[in-house]
């Protein structure tokens, strides 16, 4: 029942999700180990009782060819399950995503370099595991070492040497070579330095001028502003919003705002519960002080 | 499952790239990468040649005449290296989809080419022993059968990986929901390397003229290990029975690989949805 498909580029949306749902188990011990197991048996199972929880359920949308769709919501309310299922790295519970296209994912930057190879050969590998032929590579690899701003002499050294800046700037210069027509970017634009930052933006325009599809997860609202045609809003693991991107950011905005006034307001309570506590206290002392006397 | 073997048949690249990017960092971070890789179970060779060939004359069980082709110290070398590569599957087992969690949850490829690239590479690693092998066996004398070569080799090849692909797959996803796999692994690794009489001839436990209970010689057969092992030593000792698997142990080292790699590969997609949320 619960699939995720990768089908050819033809008409109709390019990533089509139908009532999807992950569930996790909460309260589950993620390390129970055998002994436990073998000696108490199912009986004293801490996860049995354990009650399920839905980062993400009943969530459907499509999106269209060149669409650039940005998903908004507080932490913790499975944004980065959601482009996880559309990866194909998870797998739902729940319902059902299809993507026409190979995806381009730019969840982990730094992701599958191994430490202990060069950058040439880390760029030739995670370019492979992405499907790039090896002509492809050959052919960009000057692009990607300039655009990641890597001294020559650098990219022949094994990249556990590397800055973490200069291995995430690699990581992104090869993943935007790659032609996938789905992109996926989570929170990864605040890499960098200032220059870089301006870099990976013309990058990413580039992209999408090209009639690719692209889901960005991000908290930046000028990130979302510039890119993005849709948003959606997630709450609560729900799809609250499936609009354009400024009602999104408004919805959201709106939310947080009645929250942060919500939560002054029990600040103030609390405060004021304490002051009044406070007085009745002195109040209190002052009475059996005027006794003693 | 068609579908799915096709998807890991189109990924046979990735395989390729992770073996070779493993066996690249295994062996060029010490000039003398292929040496100390070999040092090891030569090492323990010579350890186990003078304890137990030498003070507690376990080569006693060796068949009359075997001496001269090779001896109780080509059987060790013939028994040890597969062996070591055998046991370098068990230690890696456990931690393979671990190790690349990274690699697994940014990319979109069949999650089984993980295990298929550990043990791909232990693949390699083994017939760089060969060379040791065969070393060994023109110094010492030894005398391959055409029956060895074309029958025993094969066989005992193919069950090995057979059986240590099906130990990956079902290690290395239990592992992740059950993180203390690993140590067990460790204790289990340890036992088999005695049950699967390595470093003995199996003739000094099936023999008639010893205190082993009869329910002991048909536990000890149905051990697939100790029939795999038995393949890959008879190779090099043509005409010798005693060290031919017997029948009950010649089966459960084919049925025990298949059903091993079966039970491992049912538990890994009946665990895939769960590894994944964990990793």
């Amino acid at each position: 029942m619960a699939q995720t498909s990768y089908g050819t580029a033809d008409g109709g949306p390019v990533i089509e999700a139908k009532g999807l749902g992950v569930k996790f188990a909460v309260n589950r011990r993620r390390k129970r180990s055998l002994r436990e197991m073998f000696i108490h048996g199912s009986k004293r199972d801490p996860n049995a009782q354990g009650n399920d929880f839905w980062p993400l359920r009943d969530v459907s949308f499509e999106v269209a060819r060149g669409d650039c769709v940005g998903i908004v919501g507080k932490n913790g309310t499975g944004k980065s399950t959601l482009l996880k299922l559309i990866a194909g790295v998870l797998i739902p519970d729940e319902g059902e995503v299809h993507v026409r296209g190979k995806v381009a994912p730019l969840l982990e930057l730094r992701a599958g370099f191994n430490d202990n190879l060069t950058g040439r050969e880390n760029v030739y590998l995670v370019g492979s595991l992405h499907g790039m032929s090896e002509k492809e590579i050959d052919a960009r690899f000057d692009e990607i070492v300039e655009f990641a701003e890597i001294e020559a002499k650098f990219i022949d050294s094994p990249v556990r040497h590397y800055s973490s800046g200069m291995k995430v700037r690699l990581g992104f210069a090869l993943i935007s070579q790659l032609e996938h027509p789905v992109m996926l970017v989570d929170e990864v634009l605040a890499v960098g330095d200032k220059a870089f930052k301006r870099k990976c933006y013309e990058a990413i325009e580039r992209m999408l001028a090209n009639q690719r599809t692209m889901v960005l997860v991000s908290h930046n609202e000028g990130d979302l502003r510039r890119f993005c045609n849709r948003g959606l809003y997630i709450r609560g693991g729900e799809l609250a919003l499936d609009t354009d991107i400024e009602a999104a950011l408004e919805a959201y905005n709106a939310d947080t705002k009645a929250e942060i006034a919500a939560r002054k307001k029990r600040a103030e309570e609390k405060k004021k519960r304490e002051e009044a506590r406070k007085q009745a206290e002195q109040e209190k002392e002052q009475g059996d002080g005027g006794q003693a006397a | 499952m068609a579908s799915r073997t096709l998807a890991v048949w189109e990924h046979r690249k990735v395989v390729g790239l992770l073996v070779r990017r493993d066996l690249k960092v295994k062996y060029q971070q010490s000039v003398l990468g292929y040496a100390w890789t070999m040092l090891e179970p030569m090492a323990m060779t010579l350890v186990y040649f003078f304890v137990f060939g030498i003070v507690l004359n376990a080569s006693r069980g060796m068949p009359e005449g075997a001496a001269e082709t090779g001896g109780f110290l080509l059987f060790l070398v013939a028994g040890i290296l597969p062996w070591t590569t055998f046991s370098q599957i068990l230690g890696e087992a456990p931690r393979t989809m671990i190790t690349h969690s990274k690699l697994i949850t940014t990319m979109k490829v069949p999650r089984e080419i993980f295990p298929l690239a550990s043990v791909g590479t232990k693949f390699v690693e083994y017939l760089l022993t060969w060379p040791i092998l065969v070393l060994f066996v023109i110094v010492l004398g030894g005398r391959p059968s055409v029956e060895g070569l074309l029958l025993w080799l094969p066989l005992a090849v193919v069950l090995t990986f057979a059986f240590g692909l099906g130990v990956t797959l079902l290690l290395s996803s239990v592992n992740v929901l059950l993180r203390d796999v690993e140590r067990l692994t460790r204790i289990l690794t340890r036992l088999l390397f005695y049950g699967s009489a390595i470093l003995f001839p199996a003739s000094m436990v099936l023999g008639e003229d010893n205190s082993v209970p009869a329910w002991a010689e048909t536990v000890f057969q149905l051990n697939p290990l100790l029939g795999i092992f038995q393949m890959h030593r008879a190779v090099w000792f043509a005409g010798f029975e005693e060290l031919v698997p017997t029948t009950l142990a010649l089966t459960s080292a084919v049925v025990g690989s298949l059903l091993m790699l079966v039970i491992g590969y049912w538990t890994f997609r009946r665990l895939e949805m769960s590894v994944l949320k964990e990793l």
